[in-house]
């Protein structure tokens, strides 16, 4: 693309320098934010450009592991994989992401781009966008307030589907996904990962999809999940030979995106594709924060975890071990309207310690209607996180704090875990 | 009577995409907590009815289910035409009390015509397209206290001027001017304000639990439980009216 884009790629670098002047670690969506404004054509140029393609992993969840995974992966074949980093996943925060590795002339160093999108903004940007490899990860209930309904959130998805070239990889339980396909009428082809009926029968809840679709997915039709047993799970590839691949964290969730990185990463290697190389690789991400890890803080070990929407505040709830005698539980102004959390059954948590963030008494009430018992209630986090800390050690169990995105962010940022490896 | 209050929630896998059938929840717990006991049933057939009903919670659906959900909702035309005019309390949020109207009307989509969905009519009026989904919060001045919740809808509700619930104080309710919110009319109480509105405005819960108490032969006293949780719920809705600009209360 010559250096049509040098100007604003050097007025984008300018800008970052002042931000950070002005706040320093901050300031990193709006270099993106004056380049889009100066140059609009540069983020999509610039995603379209690389040598074996672009691959976008969207859907409602799981899009932040799957992605890690799948960067795993490929890098395990020995490709140079540009990704987004965390929380970069709007428009301005990719566009700055972009800024800080492209040369003069817009071109980044790198093989292929894989890149997590959210539905809202990718949809925005799809039709710029020629993706080889996009992979739909699911449909669930999220963010009533943004989307609506789910019809819309499968609308957006297939936006973005319709613009892949080569291959769009889904998640074969899920009935709008599948709905997709058939409105893909054939021009591309759609590479199926899924669960088998013993996995689904071991979680009475379901998956927290939107829809599911009548019948499993036959082992031969793609990347199945045969078994999951806490942080590891079988695997079979078309019906192959039964591998074990290590999980991130405890969860079916967890195995599902590790079918989809598998199935997503062998659609974009084609006969490249090594399954050895690729379980090993994506066995060896390290725990995402907020997803059930265990990290020392402040001298005590502490289980964090994360819920983002309904599905993966119900399956997080049933996993908690059941002694968990010591619980801290925020939500944040992430949830603009917690309406849509009340079908979550909370009553398996028993009694929370303190109940934390800037939407602590609906979360309370939530609590209260399950009967679920509640030491106290303190709206600002810090101080709640420093009470629940200094508490005596639990008798039983380990000190666990489940939060929302925002709260889990105001929670690292009190702590001093900025270094730690963050979800999105 | 049986000596267990029965809530039904109706169609619940079509009907409660903003946690409204959960309200149903709110009614059994409040129930439990004066003195009384009670069971919440989800019903997805009319056959899975239980033979008696103590007050009936319908939540919001999805527009591609309307259809679907009305045609559910025939089924049981008869029983709510009753439960509504002998003390049974109907709490109907979003879609499910547009679906009690006379009739809905779709926006086309892409510029096409205007399409009509017959509602089951046992509540006056209808739902008509708004410019634009409204999704905020919604005030509303009522006589059974202040109501805070938030509404999430495409479309406006035309003549309910003759019963509504209340005065929208911030928001836009039923809108095209009226400055109202819902509808009620006989023991059929309809809103816009979705997810578990009668847990955090009591006062209309109780309301509800009243009537069906009173149907019952039983005396409502809100239990002890009951009025710590409402502290909470009081700290919830403050803190919504305080952001509007509205008195804490």
């Amino acid at each position: 693309m010559g250096l049509r884009y040098a100007p604003a790629i050097l007025i984008g670098r300018c800008v970052r320098v002042l931000a950070r002047l002005r706040k320093p670690g901050g300031g990193s969506a709006v270099p993106g934010l004056v380049v889009n404004k100066i140059a609009p054509g540069f983020l999509t140029e610039t995603l379209n450009s690389f040598p074996e393609g672009l691959v976008i992993v969207t859907g409602s969840s799981g899009k932040s592991t799957t992605t890690k995974m799948l960067v795993a992966a490929l890098r395990g074949h020995g490709k140079k994989v540009f990704t987004n980093p965390s929380t970069a996943n709007i428009s301005q925060g990719l566009t700055s992401a972009l800024l800080e590795e492209a040369s003069l002339t817009g071109r980044i160093a790198g093989d292929i781009a894989v890149l997590e999108m959210d539905e809202g903004h990718g949809a925005l940007i799809a039709d710029a966008l020629k993706p080889k490899v996009v992979l739909l990860t699911n449909v669930m209930v999220d963010q009533i307030d943004r989307f609506h309904d789910s019809e819309m959130v499968a609308g957006m998805l297939e936006k973005i589907a319709l613009r892949a070239t080569q291959a769009v990889v889904v998640n074969a339980d899920d009935a709008f996904l599948e709905q997709i396909v058939t409105r893909l009428r054939g021009t591309v082809d759609t590479p199926r990962f899924g669960v088998s009926v013993d996995v689904l029968d071991a979680n009475p809840r379901g998956l927290g999809l939107a829809a599911m679709t009548p019948r499993r997915m036959p082992s031969e039709a793609g990347v199945l999940v045969r078994s999951v047993s806490g942080r590891s799970t079988e695997v079979t590839i078309d019906g192959g030979a039964v591998t074990t691949v290590r999980l991130p964290a405890r969860g079916t969730h967890y195995a599902v995106d590790a079918a989809a990185a598998l199935a997503t990463a062998r659609a974009v290697l084609g006969n490249r594709f090594d399954p050895a190389i690729a379980v090993s690789t994506i066995g060896s991400i390290p725990p995402v924060f907020g997803r059930g890890e265990t990290l020392q803080v402040r001298g005590t070990t502490v289980e964090f975890v994360l819920v983002q929407n309904p599905a993966s505040f119900q399956l997080n709830i049933d996993h908690l071990d059941p002694d968990t005698e010591q619980i801290l539980f925020a939500v944040g102004s992430d949830v603009r309207d917690p309406s849509y959390f009340w079908p979550v059954d909370t009553s398996g948590l028993g009694h929370v310690d303190i109940v934390s963030g800037s939407k602590a008494d609906e979360l309370a009430l939530q609590l209260s209607y399950d009967n679920v018992q509640i030491g106290r209630i303190e709206r600002d986090l810090g101080k709640a996180v420093d009470e629940f800390l200094a508490m005596p050690e639990p008798s039983r169990g380990v000190k666990t704090v489940i939060f929302s995105a925002d709260s889990m962010r105001r929670t690292r940022a009190h702590l001093g875990l900025s270094a730690v490896e963050a979800p999105e | 009577m049986s000596d267990e209050l029965t809530i039904v929630t109706l169609f619940p896998s079509l009907l409660n995409s903003n946690g409204d059938a959960e309200n149903a929840r709110v009614l059994a717990r409040r129930a439990e907590w004066a003195g009384a006991s009670a069971r919440v049933v989800a019903v997805e057939d009319a056959s899975e009815l239980p033979a008696h009903v103590d007050a009936v919670v319908i939540g919001s659906g999805s527009d591609n289910e309307l259809e679907a959900a009305r045609d559910k909702l025939r089924t049981l035309l008869e029983e709510l035409r009753r439960w509504g005019t002998e003390g049974v309390p109907i709490l109907a949020v979003g879609t499910g009390w547009e679906l009690l109207s006379h009739g809905i009307e779709l926006a086309g989509s892409n510029g096409g015509p205007v399409r009509a969905i017959e509602g089951i009519g046992i509540l006056p009026g209808r739902a008509v397209p708004r410019e634009s989904r409204v999704t905020d919060d919604l005030v509303v001045k009522s006589k059974f206290g202040r109501l805070v919740g938030f509404e999430n809808h495409a479309r406006d509700y035309n003549h309910a001027e003759a019963s509504p619930l209340g005065r929208v104080l911030s928001g836009s309710g039923n809108g095209r001017g009226s400055g109202q919110e819902g509808v009620v009319m006989g023991d059929v109480f309809g809103t816009h304000l979705h997810g578990p509105v009668l847990a955090k405005n009591p006062g209309l819960a109780d309301e509800l639990l009243a009537r069906m108490f009173r149907r019952a032969g039983l005396d409502y006293q809100r239990g002890e439980r009951a009025a710590s949780v409402d502290e909470i719920a009081r700290a919830a809705r403050n803190q919504i009216a305080v952001r509007l600009g509205l008195e804490s209360e």
